[in-house]
């Protein structure tokens, strides 16, 4: 039933740009449609028209992206304590509680959890992030998963994070040996996140070219929320209801 | 330039041999014109909107003006999807290929009735029939599933699917249908939304109508399903041709819940979701946001790639779903409609939605993209869905905030010559006579002062009340519209006499 659909569907597609028999692009792009009909996408939208009619075969070769010689920024402007305080400031402004240490952040991190509860952390965390907190620590790695119901019953979850970017106060997560699993940073209701100064990032570009989305990926911007009710922002629904984000200088 | 209102854009269809269009919740049962009416009286749906779309838009204009290069953003996302559009076969057959190489599972679907079906498999598959001889999914806010019908179907299947996202959930609770794209329940107010709870959560105790004790009550309510459901199923934003890899954007982690914590994940997305490559992330990140919720950044985001060793679902699947995104490609004119990425600014700023609600569209695709996706999925010629295309006062403000920079008014205006084409009705063509009378009496100054003169008649007739209706093809203006009341003298009558008086005043002087 599938494999008939896709044939179909392709053989659809196919029609509906035009294309003849085994793929070839007949385009009406390229100078026969009124000009009118090409302004939504400009001088761009018609050149790339032109382009496929000399290159009919996949598009893109290599990296398939097609924004490169796009005019938008793809750096930012802010650097050193600058960077620092916009990420701070949209972090802040999206209810997620700030920490900032310069050297040892153990005792900062012991003191936004709970002295003596039980929270889990990933199989790559940087043991001497955790020397000055006397609790329970689980550790979640490969074969020794924590289940569904025992990430429930932590108090917190602390991580590392692998890229924040500042200009929307984003961290995102990767899967990491130091982020963990997606499901450690869902489960429980309260999730320290370290974010190292060098992980520091002005605008998206610059964070998503830090990326790969080989494992899994989670941005986060602050804790849970919706504006569902009348398009009021509120914190704090499905997710981590508290996001304590601590920025180390190492 | 586009003079618009004339439909100068000739029909450029590439589908010799019809393309089917697509079945399901994109096709209205009855004309636009006729559903607004009952919706426009109600005073209480009308103030819950335009309270809610004043709010979005001013959010969303606040974070737009922070990016100095909003506009080129937008021509990237523009360009990106018309070359997504233009190469669909390539990217479609690249994105499986990786798709499948990362272990997920591939399905197609050429319309409504398919999708359903392979779904239903795959739940029978995978969830367990519980004690009940029901089965159970949690789902993540999906347009995709909501355009074929999903839920209603998977009902009649003996499958329940729970809706986990705020405003779904309390669609779904309150037997209500959505009425907008981002905020399905944007027509309900935080006291509604209280009652609804207080009636359908019986461990809810008592709520007062404060948000946050609201989403309180919605996280207690979806704890337990989050945590033990064996099968979820969702949509997504975007999937990436060079990766494989698929995203969904959301706020408040029931995405991720269902995304991760289920062992089975079946995914419903259109074909033209594609990207094409990861990098393009960098400016859909930006766009969709702030056109959409009005934030710098959504509270979450995941992508996921087939399937990550001991990270969420391992069995993971996805069904490409056609359902007339072809039919619609197959219009060169149209074809940008597919562009859309749901983010519903276009809806907050329309003049026409803010009034009507999001219902009055009888579509799962509301407002002004949906007044041409619609029919362009279905064709204009199906049911009422030719009605939509005139849902609007073309004032341009949809394509201003477009993200992707869709022309939604020029696309409105082809549509409609297309269903005057495909419906030409008695009514236009007494219109065409009617406005070949007009042009003719417009035309000459004498004309129209003869045609004038008969206005102290009547004035006389009609009296100093307003208009509310007209006979003949004229009441079809007045069955939407009130006349103001008319006046004693023309303009023209008005003036005459004041230059008459000037006149006599430099006289006297």
């Amino acid at each position: 039933m599938t494999d008939t659909a896709r044939e179909e569907i392709l053989g659809r597609i196919n029609q509906a740009l035009g294309r003849r028999g085994g793929g070839e692009y007949v385009s009406s792009a390229s100078g026969t449609v009124p000009a009118a009909s090409s302004s939504a996408t400009g001088h761009a939208g018609s050149h790339e028209g032109t382009e496929e009619n000399t290159d009919p075969g996949p598009p893109a070769a290599g990296g398939g992206t097609v924004n490169q010689s796009a005019e938008y920024l793809r750096t930012g402007t802010h650097t050193g304590e600058d960077l620092i305080e916009l990420l701070i400031d949209r972090l802040e402004d999206y209810k997620a509680n700030v920490h900032r240490v310069s050297g040892d952040p153990a005792k900062t991190i012991a003191g936004l959890l709970d002295a003596g509860s039980n929270i889990v952390v990933p199989r790559g965390l940087d043991d001497s992030w955790l020397q000055s907190f006397t609790g329970e620590i689980s550790v979640d790695a490969p074969g020794q998963e924590l289940s569904i119901l025992e990430l429930d019953s932590q108090a917190a979850v602390v991580t590392a994070s692998a890229v924040a970017i500042a200009q929307t106060g984003t961290i995102v997560l990767d899967g990491s040996p130091e982020c963990g699993r997606r499901a450690i940073t869902l489960v429980p209701d309260h999730h320290v996140c370290i974010v190292r100064v060098a992980d520091i990032v002005d605008i998206v570009p610059e964070g998503i070219a830090r990326l790969t989305p080989d494992a899994a990926l989670t941005f986060i911007s602050g804790p849970s929320a919706t504006s569902d009710i009348e398009l009021k922002r509120v914190e704090g629904v499905h997710g981590p209801r508290t996001l304590d984000v601590v920025i180390v200088d190492t | 330039m586009t003079f618009l209102g004339m439909p100068l854009l000739r029909s450029t269809r590439h589908d010799d041999q019809e393309i089917p269009g697509g079945q399901g919740n994109i096709v209205e049962d009855e004309s636009f014109a006729k559903v607004s009416h009952q919706h426009l009286s109600n005073q209480q749906l009308r103030n819950n909107i335009g309270h809610a779309t004043a709010t979005i838009r001013d959010k969303r204009s606040e974070v737009v003006a922070e990016l100095d290069d909003w506009e080129a953003l937008r021509e990237a996302g523009s360009r990106a999807k018309n070359q997504v559009m233009e190469n669909l076969p390539e990217y479609l057959a690249q994105f499986e290929k990786n798709f499948t190489a990362a272990g997920g599972v591939i399905h197609w679907a050429r319309d409504a009735d398919e999708a359903n079906a392979i779904v239903t498999e795959l739940v029978e598959a995978n969830a367990p029939v519980l004690e009940s001889g029901r089965r159970e999914v949690i789902k993540v806010k999906s347009m995709a599933t909501q355009e074929i019908g999903l839920n209603e179907h998977l009902e009649t299947q003996d499958i329940d699917a729970f809706e986990t996202d705020l405003a779904e959930l309390i669609v779904q609770l309150g037997d209500d249908k959505p009425s907008h794209i981002l905020v399905p329940a944007i027509h309900r107010n935080r006291d509604e939304i209280r009652d609804i709870f207080m009636e359908k959560m019986p461990d809810a105790g008592e709520l007062t109508n404060e948000p946050a004790v609201l989403a309180e009550a919605a996280r207690r309510h979806l704890r337990h399903k989050f945590l033990t459901t064996k099968v979820a199923i969702s949509g997504a934003n975007f999937g990436i041709a060079d990766t494989g890899t698929l995203g969904v954007v959301e706020s408040e982690g029931n995405g991720r819940m269902c995304l991760t914590l289920p062992e089975t994940l079946i995914t419903v997305m259109g074909i033209e979701k594609l990207l094409p490559g990861f990098d393009d992330l960098e400016v859909f990140l930006q766009l969709l946001p702030r056109s959409s919720t009005g934030e710098r950044m959504n509270p979450y985001t995941s992508f996921w790639t087939g399937t990550t060793p001991g990270d969420g679902p391992q069995n993971v699947h996805l069904v490409l779903l056609d359902n007339g995104r072809t039919r619609a490609l197959a219009d060169e004119h149209g074809r940008s409609a597919l562009n859309c990425i749901r983010c519903s600014a276009c809806m907050n700023v329309c003049p026409v939605y803010e009034r009507t609600g999001g219902h009055a569209y009888g579509s799962t695709y509301p407002g002004p993209i949906g007044a041409i996706l619609s029919p362009l999925m279905t064709g204009v010629e199906a049911e009422e869905n030719g009605s939509l295309p005139y849902a609007s006062s073309l004032c341009g403000a949809c394509y201003d905030v477009c993200p992707v920079k869709i022309n939604i008014p020029e696309i409105l205006v082809h549509l409609r010559g297309e269903d005057v084409e495909a419906n030409h009705s008695p009514v236009s063509s007494q219109l065409d006579t009617a406005l070949t009378g007009a042009s003719w009496m417009m035309s000459d100054g004498k004309r129209m002062a003869a045609a004038e003169s008969g206005l102290p008649i009547a004035h006389a007739v009609a009296g100093d009340k307003q208009i509310n209706s007209l006979p003949g093809i004229a009441g079809a203006w007045t069955s939407s519209r009130d006349i103001p009341a008319l006046p004693e003298k023309s303009f023209r009558q008005l003036w005459a006499e004041n230059e008459a008086r000037a006149e006599g005043e430099d006289d006297e002087r």
